[in-house]
C-alpha cells in the first residue's frame, strides 16, 4: 500500500519519516489500513460519502465572493471557485490525521499561550489603548482594519477575557516545527465540522476508533456549554443562550443547526431577536423571552443595522446598545475581529514578551508588514516569493502567490502595493506538510491545514483534543487549501497515552438544578417553518397518493375499450390538475397524451404543485429549523432529494416514475412517523401537527369537491368512489365496513364525519380543536381567539351536516348541496390557515432606514 | 463668553404605519474643556421605550432610542443651553512636514490616537486628484496652520456654495470636479486634502448663530447643521476652520461633536420597520445669543 505513497521532495510527511519507515504512532492506524485491503478502504470512502449525504452535512459554496470562512490562502484562481460552486457536499476523507499526545501537549501550550495573548491585546484595543500609544501595535493596524468597530467601545464582557472563543490555523515547515499561519478570532467556524468528522470517522472504522485510543471532542463542547453559561451577565443566574446564525443560506450553516441542537440552544436569526427595555428578547411562540448571551455566528459588521453596517437586514437594531448596557453577552464580543489581521503576527513575538513576559511557543509564519519601511523594502524585494495579503480579509481575490505571478502581473502588485503599504502584509510561502489521503489511487500524499480551536474557560483556555484538518484537493494542489475553492476535511486524532474515560456529552460539574422548567423556547420563525414543513410533507404526500390511483387506473384502462374507465380516468386527470393547482395541466390541455405532464407533477421541482416542488419546499423549511430536527429526520430528507434527483438524472423520466412515487412515499411516511413518535408534544410541534391537519383536510374536501359533485353512470361512479378511497388511504376501511357496492353518502361518511378515521376530515379537525387550545393565547379567559373560533364552527358545521342530503343529486345530475358543502369548507379551512399565520407568527415590516 | 440657546427640531412623517423605530442621534452639544459648557435635553415623541445617552469612541454624546409602537411621526427636538469661551489661534507653530513625521513617530497618546485621523474614512477616500488639489497650500517648510489656513481660502474662493448639487454620498472627486457644494463637501473636502499630506485632519458638525447681532451678515449654512473641519497641531491641539465661510473658528460656533467623517456624527440616523416608501422630513434649526 506505501510503495505507491510518494510525498514531494522537501515536504514534511506526518505519516513517513524521512526513510519512508512509518512514524511509530502512525503505525497501527496504518497497519490496520493496510490489513483492510484497497476494495474494502473503497468501500469505506463510500460509506463516508454515504454518511454525510444522510446526516445533510453541506458547506456552501460561493461562485465569486469570498467571505473568508474556513479559507486559509484564499486563490486567486476564480475559475477554479466556480468549478466548486453549486457542489454543497463536505468533503471528509475518512483516513484521519494522528497526532501523538506528547507533541499536542506542545501544541496546547502553545495555543493557550496565544489565546491569552491575543485576548489581553483584544482588551487593550477596546480599553486604555496602550499598546497603540507605545506603539507596540502601530496604530494603523487597529485604525485601519476593518474588524475594528468604534461602537464596540463602552462593551466589555462579564470575566477575565474579551476573547472567548478563537480557532487557529497551523502547519509544519518541512523541518516539522509548528507554525501559526492565521488566527480565526471574529466568529471562528469549523467546531461543529470537526464533531462532524468525528461521528463519522468514527462510523467508518468502527474497531479502528476503538483500538487506537483517541481523546474524545466531547469535552471541549462540555466546556463550551459551561463557559457560555459563566459569560452571561451578572444577575442571569439560568441565563437563556441562543445561537445568532446568518441564516439557512450561510456557507456554515449546516454547523450551526448542529452546534444548536448538540449544544441544546435555539438557532436564531436576527429577526428573532428584539431589543426592549435595554436587553435582548426571542420573539418566542406567544410572548417575548429574556435572551442573556448569544454566541454569534453573524460577522460583528452586520450585527446592527443601528449602529454597524446600516444595509446588513440579518441583524438585531438596538444590539450594539443592549451589549454595552452589558445586558447581554455577545461572543465572540463584537470587534474581536480585529484580531484577525495577518500584520499582527509580525509584533506577536514583541507582544508576548510585552505583555505576558515570554517567548512565543508557538512561531507564527515569517510576515512582513508593509506600513513599516523596512519591510516594506524587504517585500517589495522579495515579491516573487512571498504571500501576499491584505490585512483585511477582502470581499473577492485574497492572497497572492508571488511565485505564481508573471513580470507584468509582479509589477501590478508592486504598484498596489506601494499605493497603500499599509494595507499589506507579505508572509513567507510555507511548504505544507503531506498527510495520506484515500484517492482512487488508494493512499496519496496530500498538503494539510490543521485548524485547532479554543475556549475561555475560568481565567485560561481550553483546547479541543482534536481539529479540524483540511487537505488540498489533489496533488499538485498544495499552496491553496480552502473549503471555498473544494478542499476536503479530516477527523484529527490526538491518541493518548492511557485508555481514556469516556464521559457523556451532558456530564456537568456543580450542583443538579432542581425543579427548573424546561425552556420552550421555540422562536415564532421557527413555529412557523414547522407549520409549514408539516404542510409541504402533507401536500406531497397527498399529491403522491393521487398520482399513483392515476398510475394505476391508467394502467388498467388506458388501452382497454372500456367507457366507463376511460371516464373515471378523464376525470382524475383533471382532479389532478384541480387538487395540485397546476392549470391548464388535464384542464386545458392534453388528456390523450398524459405522460409528459404525469411526470412533470413528479419531477418538476419549479413547477408549485408538483410532488418535487413540495419536497424542496419541505427542504428549505427544515434548513431554517435545523437544531429542531432529529438526525434521523435528515437521512429521510436526504433519500427524499435522491429518489427526486435518482428519477431526474437524464434517461427517460417517465419510466421511473411509478417506482419514484413508491420510494418518495416510503420516506414521507417515514417523516410523518418521525413527527408522531419522536416528538416532544411542545409548542413547535403542535404547529407542525396543525400544518398537517390543515393542509390534509384542505387536500381531501378539494378532491371530494372536485370527484363527487357531478353524478355519472353507476360504473364510472363506481370506479371513482373506489379511487377517491384509495387515494385518501381509507379503501380497506370501506370495504370492510361497507360490503356493498360503494354508495357517495358512505363515501362521505367515512372520509367527512368519521372521526375515528385519521384521515377524515373530521379527525383532522379534532386534532385542530386540540392544537388551537395549546397555542399561546392572549384572548381574554372563557373568549375564544381567533383560530378556537375558526375551528369550532368549522366543527359544528361538519357535525350537523347530513351526509344522505348531501348526496342528493338534482335534476341535471349535480349534487348541489355537497358542492356549496364543500365549497364552504375548503373556504373555512384556509381561513383557519390564515388564522394560525396571522395570529402567531411574526411578520415584520419591511427594514428601512430612517430617512 | 457668549451664551446660546440651541433648538434642533426633526420631524419625520411617514404615509404608512411605522411600528418600530430605533435611532442613535448625535444632536446634543459636547463638553470641550475650556471651550464649551452645555446643558441640554431631547424629547422624542412619541415616547421611546428606550432613551439613553453614551459617550462615543470620540467623546461626543450619543443617544440612543427606540419607539416600538405604531406611530406615523416621529419628531426629536434638542434643546441646549450653551457657554462658549472665544479662542485663540497660532500661526507660527510647527512646519507641516514635522507634524506628519510626529504622526509617524510621536509617543504622545494624543498624536498617537489622531493617526484615526490620517488613514481614509468611510466618506473620505483620498484620490491623486485631491492630492494634487491639496499640494499647493502646502510648500516646503510652512507651518501647518499657516497651510491650512491657505487651503480654506482656496476652497472658499474656488468653490460655490449650492444646496442641491450633491448629498452625503457624493464623494471628493465629484465635488472637486463640480466646484460646488454644501458646508458638509468643503468640510470632507478640506479633511481629504489635510489627510492627503500625511496630517490628521477631523470633521466637526455643531451649529452657527441663526440672527447675528445687528451690523453683523449672517452667515451660510446658519438654519441647519453646520460642519467645519479641524487639522491637528501637537503640542496645541485642534486647530478648527470653516471653508464654507473662510473663518478661522470662533465663539459663533457651537460644536456638536467630531469624528473622521460626517458617518461618524450624523446627528441622526435609525432602522424604521414600515412598508411606507413615502416620507416627509422637516427639519428646523434655531440658534439664539442670550
Amino acid at each position: 500500500m506505501l510503495d505507491a505513497y510518494r510525498p514531494p521532495s522537501g515536504a514534511y510527511d506526518e505519516m513517513l519519516g524521512p526513510d519512508r519507515a512509518p512514524r511509530r504512532h502512525w503505525q497501527s492506524v496504518l497497519g490496520s489500513l493496510e490489513s483492510l485491503g484497497t476494495s474494502e478502504l473503497e468501500r469505506r470512502r463510500a460509506e463516508t460519502d454515504r454518511l454525510l449525504a444522510d446526516d445533510g452535512v453541506t458547506y456552501h459554496r460561493f461562485a465569486e465572493s469570498d467571505v473568508g470562512g474556513l479559507s486559509e490562502i484564499v486563490t486567486i484562481d476564480t475559475a477554479e471557485r466556480r468549478r466548486a460552486a453549486g457542489d454543497d457536499r463536505w468533503r471528509l476523507d475518512p483516513v484521519p490525521l494522528v497526532l501523538e499526545s506528547t507533541e499536542w501537549r506542545h501544541i496546547e501550550e502553545g495555543l493557550i499561550q496565544r489565546a491569552e495573548l491575543l485576548d489581553a491585546v483584544l482588551t487593550d484595543l477596546y480599553g486604555a489603548r496602550q499598546l497603540v500609544h507605545r506603539r507596540v501595535v502601530p496604530p494603523e493596524l487597529v485604525f485601519g482594519h476593518p474588524g475594528y468597530l468604534r461602537p464596540a467601545h463602552g462593551v466589555r464582557l462579564v470575566g477575565p477575557h474579551q476573547l472567548f472563543t478563537l480557532a487557529v490555523d497551523l502547519a509544519r515547515n518541512p523541518d516539522g516545527e509548528w507554525h501559526v499561519l492565521a488566527d480565526r478570532t471574529q466568529a471562528p467556524s469549523g467546531a461543529g465540522y470537526a464533531l462532524e468528522n468525528r461521528t463519522v470517522t468514527s462510523r467508518v472504522f468502527p474497531s479502528l476508533y476503538r483500538d487506537a485510543q483517541v481523546h474524545r471532542l466531547a469535552p471541549f463542547f462540555r466546556t463550551l456549554r459551561s463557559s457560555l453559561q459563566e459569560v452571561a451577565p451578572t444577575g442571569a443566574d439560568d441565563p437563556r443562550i441562543v445561537l445568532l446564525t446568518p441564516g439557512p443560506h450561510s456557507e456554515t450553516a449546516f454547523e450551526h443547526g448542529l452546534l444548536a441542537s448538540t449544544l441544546g440552544y435555539p438557532l436564531v436569526v436576527g429577526s428573532d431577536l428584539v431589543v426592549r427595555d435595554g436587553r435582548v428578547w426571542l420573539r418566542a411562540l406567544g410572548r417575548l423571552e429574556p435572551v442573556d448571551v448569544i454566541l454569534r455566528r453573524l460577522d460583528a459588521g452586520w450585527s446592527d443595522p443601528l449602529e454597524l453596517r446600516p444595509d446588513s437586514e440579518l441583524g438585531v437594531p438596538g444590539l450594539v446598545e443592549a451589549c454595552r448596557q452589558g445586558r447581554v453577552s455577545v461572543v465572540n464580543t463584537l470587534g474581536s475581529g480585529v484580531l484577525e489581521n495577518p500584520a499582527l503576527m509580525a509584533f506577536l513575538p514583541r507582544l508576548a514578551t510585552t505583555l505576558l513576559g515570554e517567548q512565543l511557543r508557538l512561531a507564527c509564519v515569517p510576515t512582513w508588514w508593509c506600513g513599516e519601511p523596512e519591510s516594506l523594502a524587504h517585500v517589495l524585494a522579495n515579491l516573487d516569493r512571498l504571500v501576499l495579503k491584505p490585512i483585511a480579509r477582502p470581499v473577492g481575490p485574497g492572497a497572492v502567490m508571488g511565485s505564481g505571478l508573471s513580470a507584468a502581473q509582479l509589477d501590478d502588485l508592486r504598484r498596489r502595493v506601494t499605493a497603500r503599504p499599509h494595507e499589506w502584509v507579505g508572509q513567507a510561502e510555507l511548504s505544507l506538510p503531506c498527510v495520506p489521503a484515500l484517492t482512487d489511487e488508494g493512499l496519496s500524499p496530500r498538503r494539510m491545514v490543521l485548524r485547532s480551536f479554543l475556549v475561555s474557560r475560568r481565567g485560561s483556555y481550553v483546547a479541543m483534543t482534536g481539529g479540524l484538518a483540511r487537505v488540498a484537493d489533489g496533488p499538485e494542489a498544495g499552496r491553496i487549501i480552502a473549503n471555498q475553492s473544494g478542499a476536503w476535511s479530516k477527523d484529527t486524532w490526538i491518541l493518548s497515552s492511557e485508555p481514556e474515560v469516556s464521559t457523556g456529552f451532558w456530564l456537568e460539574e456543580g450542583p443538579p438544578l432542581v425543579g427548573a422548567a424546561p425552556e420552550q423556547s421555540v422562536s415564532a420563525r421557527a413555529g412557523e417553518n414547522l407549520f409549514w414543513l408539516s404542510r409541504y410533507a402533507e401536500r406531497a404526500e397527498d399529491a403522491v397518493r393521487l398520482l399513483r390511483v392515476v398510475h394505476d387506473r391508467r394502467n388498467e384502462f388506458q388501452h382497454a375499450a372500456n367507457p366507463a374507465g376511460t371516464a373515471c380516468l378523464t376525470t382524475l386527470y383533471q382532479a389532478l390538475t384541480h387538487v395540485t393547482t397546476t392549470y391548464p395541466g388535464f384542464v386545458g390541455g392534453d388528456i390523450e397524451h398524459p405522460t409528459q405532464e404525469l411526470s412533470s407533477l413528479v419531477f418538476d421541482a419549479y413547477r408549485p404543485g408538483s410532488v418535487a416542488y413540495a419536497v424542496h419546499a419541505v427542504m428549505a423549511s427544515a434548513r431554517t429549523v435545523r437544531d429542531q430536527l432529529s438526525l434521523d429526520t435528515w437521512s429521510v430528507l436526504a433519500g427524499l432529494e435522491r429518489d427526486l434527483a435518482e428519477g431526474d438524472r437524464g434517461g427517460d423520466r417517465t419510466a421511473v416514475v411509478v417506482p419514484t412515487l413508491t420510494a418518495v412515499l416510503q420516506r414521507l411516511l417515514a417523516l410523518a412517523g418521525l413527527e408522531a413518535e419522536s416528538l416532544v408534544r411542545d409548542a413547535g410541534w403542535r404547529f407542525q401537527d396543525a400544518g398537517r391537519r390543515v393542509e390534509r383536510s384542505i387536500h381531501l374536501a378539494s378532491l371530494l369537491r372536485v370527484t363527487l359533485t357531478i353524478e355519472r353512470d353507476t360504473a364510472t361512479d363506481s370506479l371513482l368512489l373506489e379511487s377517491v378511497l384509495t387515494a385518501a388511504e381509507s379503501i380497506i376501511t370501506y370495504r370492510r365496513r361497507y360490503r356493498s357496492k360503494a354508495r357517495v353518502a358512505t363515501v362521505l361518511d367515512l372520509l367527512l364525519l368519521d372521526a375515528t378515521n385519521p384521515r377524515s376530515i373530521a379527525y383532522q379537525l379534532q386534532r385542530l380543536t386540540e392544537a388551537a387550545a395549546s397555542f399561546p393565547s392572549s384572548a381574554v379567559f372563557g373568549r375564544l381567539d381567533e383560530v378556537q373560533r375558526l375551528v369550532l364552527e368549522t366543527s359544528t358545521a361538519l357535525r350537523v351536516v347530513d351526509t344522505a342530503t348531501l348526496a342528493e343529486t338534482a335534476a341535471d345530475g349535480t349534487r348541489p348541496a355537497l358542492d356549496d358543502f364543500l365549497w364552504h369548507l375548503v373556504d373555512r379551512l384556509m381561513a383557519i390557515a390564515d388564522a394560525i399565520d396571522r395570529l402567531h407568527f411574526t411578520h415584520q415590516l419591511p427594514q428601512r432606514k430612517l430617512a | 463668553m457668549t451664551r446660546y440657546v440651541v433648538t434642533h427640531r426633526t420631524e419625520y412623517g411617514y404615509d404608512d404605519p411605522v411600528t418600530a423605530s430605533y435611532g442613535l442621534a448625535v444632536l446634543l452639544p459636547r463638553q470641550v474643556p475650556g471651550r464649551q459648557r452645555v446643558d441640554a435635553q431631547v424629547v422624542i415623541d412619541p415616547a421611546p421605550v428606550d432613551q439613553r445617552e453614551h459617550t462615543d469612541v470620540y467623546g461626543n454624546r450619543a443617544l440612543y432610542f427606540s419607539v416600538l409602537r405604531t406611530h406615523d411621526r416621529l419628531v426629536v427636538t434638542a434643546t441646549s443651553r450653551v457657554e462658549v469661551e472665544p479662542t485663540s489661534l497660532v500661526l507660527d507653530g510647527p512646519a507641516w512636514e514635522d507634524v506628519r513625521d510626529a504622526l509617524r513617530t510621536s509617543l504622545e497618546p494624543d498624536v498617537v490616537d489622531a493617526v484615526e485621523f490620517v488613514l481614509p474614512s468611510p466618506l473620505v477616500a483620498v484620490s491623486a486628484a485631491v492630492a494634487g488639489y491639496a499640494a499647493p497650500s502646502f510648500p516646503v517648510g510652512r507651518p501647518v496652520v499657516a497651510g491650512a489656513i491657505d487651503l480654506m481660502h482656496r476652497i472658499n474662493a474656488e468653490f460655490h456654495y449650492e444646496p442641491g448639487t450633491t448629498s452625503v454620498s457624493t464623494g471628493l472627486d465629484e465635488v472637486l470636479d463640480l466646484r460646488s457644494g454644501v458646508c458638509q463637501d468643503f468640510a470632507h473636502l478640506f479633511v481629504g486634502c489635510v489627510r492627503s499630506l500625511g496630517l490628521a485632519a477631523r470633521y466637526v458638525s455643531g451649529y452657527l448663530e441663526t440672527q447675528p447681532p445687528p451690523g453683523q451678515t449672517k452667515l451660510q449654512g446658519a438654519d441647519a447643521s453646520h460642519a467645519w473641519a479641524g487639522v491637528l497641531v501637537p503640542g496645541h491641539g485642534w486647530v478648527d476652520l470653516d471653508p464654507t465661510n473662510d473663518l478661522v473658528v470662533d465663539d459663533r460656533f457651537v460644536v456638536t461633536g467630531w469624528g473622521r467623517d460626517y458617518y461618524d456624527v450624523t446627528p441622526l440616523k435609525g432602522v424604521i420597520f414600515t412598508e411606507s416608501t413615502k416620507s416627509t422630513l422637516d427639519v428646523a434649526v434655531d440658534v439664539v445669543r442670550q
